[in-house]
């Protein structure tokens, strides 16, 4: 336990005057609940499920919440990011869609024309698993390495479109960190539906953002893998193209130190055009770290929303990295005496706008 | 920036009815050196011509025994591994005054007082750098990442009170490449990396090799590697030092531990006999305690043990059980690798009744200024949220 850096809890700083007025969708790794709160930490809406997070709930345009589950007996239910089912509810956290599948693991995307995209592992055939290069020997699971297989999932439940990743990427030249465990290839945790109908995805392992192709398959687009990125989160397109994640550093490439940034790359010259890594652009670097999870959010007026993870952190900064909001989860338990005192981790957060779709039947 | 974890300064937390009694030294990358006691209050200052390369320690005479950075690791030349660079080594007494001094040429991290009035330390010395033919043979690390070349290997070295060596032990005369394999992730720029040198009652040496994610045990008079500690289960570690119960006491850092799942460090106790993990202490969340780089840990004369996790400035006090009892949040800023920061290399904790602490005024009446600013009564107790 660390009691003075997590005994501090709920709303520590607002500055309304520069912060991105809105409420904050987010989910405790712990406890079966997506929370709902306003600029000054207060409950707006909570929405209770009868599963665990395996990832986190999102509010979709229509108003609904589209919630990834894990499944407590599924078959990887050990394997970090396991899900096994998806929920989409209403403010009353009533079922109006639901869709099954054991393999079900971190993320999903609900699609322009109502399908959801989703990820599932799928078990890489022996003679391609040999050939994956880095991790301990014999650290698969019980004999097998699992890959992953994007998937289009119709309302009905049918499969719409597929990739699956050992179709596309060779695992002699892809670049995997020699540290993870080989119970999962790639490790994708992330599906996202570009506006040109690409998909944006990240692969944990390979520290690879990348775009596919959905007509062809091929990668069109891919960044991070030889170091810029250390087990990177969230990435997503900004309305002027540019990729932002959060760049976990967790197994950093030839570094000895551990930490966290949200960056911003410009897909078309590879470059990076922003980064957050603390105040004054890298001072109290250590004061940012997440190894696992969390997320990141560009928002409109262009400050930068960033949930760290492990810490139950959620803040906003400016562009010039000033902090103008923090928020630090408290769910399920809120332990703040000197001896339990401990970090609520929350996988992700996501602001809203009070003029979002979604928040019409809020009013 | 983060508000929520660094608005707590000073001591946080002391139950004094578990944590042991003592006062505790440490110094944050600038020229002072710090004796705080068990409530916060600054006891002593030392004020040094260097900042700390790294380490510092009070020794028996009641002097302060200094590591300072003569030329940091970027003015030298030398690689961001090589960070920890020093240089001199001085003894200072009570109120600063140079005792004795020593130019210890790329000396780095850890240096032990030895013998009599002898200093142990290690250093990234040229003289380490590894002969091509063994070069070759070391395995492990990113490939393509030597020092334009080359390998370096840590030299470590005694020196007399007259500045002359009198024992040296060299890496590469001694490391197996076979086992002592460079962690996939680091880089081929030195092999070996000690960041920690102990002198056990035996007179053999521990030391904490950081580039092969293990704790050796190098015999005095010949220079063997006799044990090995700890390989498989920690990573990046420091701090190996013996305890009185004969097991070795290890801060395992776990930067880069082989496991995906949310990252910590914790302190371990090794029986050396068999290599076994005895006793480990963790945060209740794993994640909440965690410093890749830096560090110590010390068995306290109560059973407890004090901890340092230098990345976030913390030094604090744990049970056998693992309740803390303790818990100092440094509130001084320095500066290291270009960053400002609150980090210590490691702090040390001397009983009141540690032999260099005898006679000494430990009143902190006689620092207002430092204790009107970064003492106790400095500090809100009392958070309260920023609304506008």
């Amino acid at each position: 336990m660390s009691f003075a850096r997590t005994s501090i809890k709920g709303l520590v700083f607002c500055d309304s005057r520069r912060a991105y007025r809105g409420l904050t969708l987010f989910t405790p790794v712990e406890g079966k609940g997506v929370w709902l709160i306003d600029m000054l930490g207060e409950f707006v809406n909570q929405w209770g499920m009868a599963y665990e997070p395996g990832c986190y709930g999102e509010l979709l345009p229509n108003g609904t919440l589209l919630y990834a589950g894990r499944v407590d007996d599924g078959p990887l239910v050990d394997i970090e990011g396991a899900g096994g089912i998806l929920l989409e509810v209403d403010w009353n956290s009533n079922v109006v869609w639901e869709y099954k599948d054991p393999y079900l693991h971190h993320a999903f995307y609900r699609m322009k024309n109502g399908n959801t995209l989703v990820l599932k592992w799928v078990e890489l055939p022996k003679e391609i698993a040999v050939r994956v290069k880095g991790g301990d020997p014999g650290s698969e699971r019980q004999g097998i390495m699992w890959g992953d297989a994007i998937q289009e999932i119709r309302p009905n439940g049918k499969i719409a479109w597929e990739w699956v990743a050992h179709e596309h990427l060779d695992p002699e030249t892809i670049n995997r960190c020699p540290l993870c465990p080989r119970d999962t290839w790639l490790h994708a945790n992330v599906c996202v539906e570009l506006p040109d109908g690409n998909i944006l995805t990240s692969f944990a392992k390979i520290n690879t953002v990348a775009i596919i192709s959905k007509k062809s398959g091929n990668i069109k687009w891919q960044w991070g893998s030889t170091g810029e990125l250390a087990h990177q989160h969230s990435p997503s397109m900004l309305d002027n193209g540019n990729i932002l994640v959060f760049d976990n550093g967790f197994h950093p490439n030839g570094l000895a130190q551990n930490y966290s940034r949200v960056l911003e790359i410009d897909p078309r010259s590879d470059k990076m055009v922003w980064s957050y890594e603390g105040p004054n652009g890298g001072d109290l670097k250590m004061l940012i770290y997440s190894s696992m999870y969390s997320s990141c959010q560009r928002l409109l007026n262009g400050n930068t929303l960033a949930c760290e993870g492990t810490t139950g952190r959620i803040f906003e900064v400016t562009s010039d990295g000033d902090l103008v909001w923090e928020f630090v989860n408290y769910l399920p338990s809120c332990e703040t005496s000197p001896i339990n005192s401990r970090s609520y981790p929350v996988y992700s957060a996501y602001r809203y706008g009070m003029d979002y779709p979604g928040l019409r039947k809020l009013k | 920036m983060s508000i929520a974890k660094t608005a707590k300064k000073g001591v946080t937390f002391y139950n004094s009815q578990k944590a042991d009694d003592g006062y505790t030294l440490f110094s944050t990358y600038n020229h002072d050196v710090w004796l705080i006691d068990m409530e916060g209050y600054i006891v002593n200052r030392w004020r040094m011509p260097y900042r700390p390369g790294s380490h510092q320690v009070l020794l028996p005479n009641g002097n302060l025994l200094f590591a300072g950075m003569i030329k940091s690791h970027t003015e030298l030349g030398l690689p961001i591994e090589m960070a920890g660079i020093g240089g001199i080594v001085l003894e200072v007494d009570w109120d600063s005054n140079l005792v004795w001094k020593a130019t210890v040429p790329y000396q780095a991290h850890d240096i032990r007082s030895i013998g009599d009035g002898h200093v142990l330390y290690a250093a990234y010395h040229p003289d380490g750098i590894l002969p091509h033919e063994i070069a070759a043979k070391v395995k492990g690390g990113r490939p393509g990442t030597e020092f334009n070349g080359k390998i370096w290997g840590d030299v470590v070295r005694e020196i007399d009170r007259d500045g002359k060596i009198v024992w040296e032990w060299k890496v590469y005369e001694h490391l197996d490449p076979e086992i002592d394999i460079v962690e996939p992730l680091d880089n081929r720029n030195i092999w070996g990396y000690i960041n920690s040198l102990w002198i056990c009652r035996d007179g053999n040496i521990l030391m904490s090799l950081r580039n092969s994610c293990e704790v050796i045990k190098v015999d005095y008079e010949t220079g063997k590697v006799i044990a090995r500690y700890g390989k498989g289960r920690i990573f990046h570690q420091h701090d190996a030092r013996e305890l009185d119960n004969g097991n070795i006491l290890v801060f395992d850092n776990g930067c880069q531990r082989h496991e995906y799942k949310p990252n910590y460090s914790r302190v371990v106790e090794i029986d050396p006999k068999t290599d076994e993990i005895v006793w480990e202490y963790k945060a209740n969340l794993p994640s909440d305690f965690f410093s890749c780089v830096c560090c110590g840990s010390e068995r306290l004369p109560n059973g407890n043990t004090v901890i340092c996790e230098s990345w976030q400035g913390r030094i604090f006090e744990v049970t056998v059980e693992g309740e803390l009892v303790w818990e100092y949040i440094s509130p001084f800023v320095g500066s290291i690798v270009g960053m400002i920061t609150t980090m210590m290399w490691r702090a040390h904790r001397y009983a009141p009744d540690f032999p260099g602490l005898r006679g000494k005024e430990l009143d902190p009446k006689r620092l207002p200024w430092e204790n009107r600013i970064f003492g106790p009564d400095s500090f809100n107790k009392h958070f309260t949220p920023s609304i506008f």
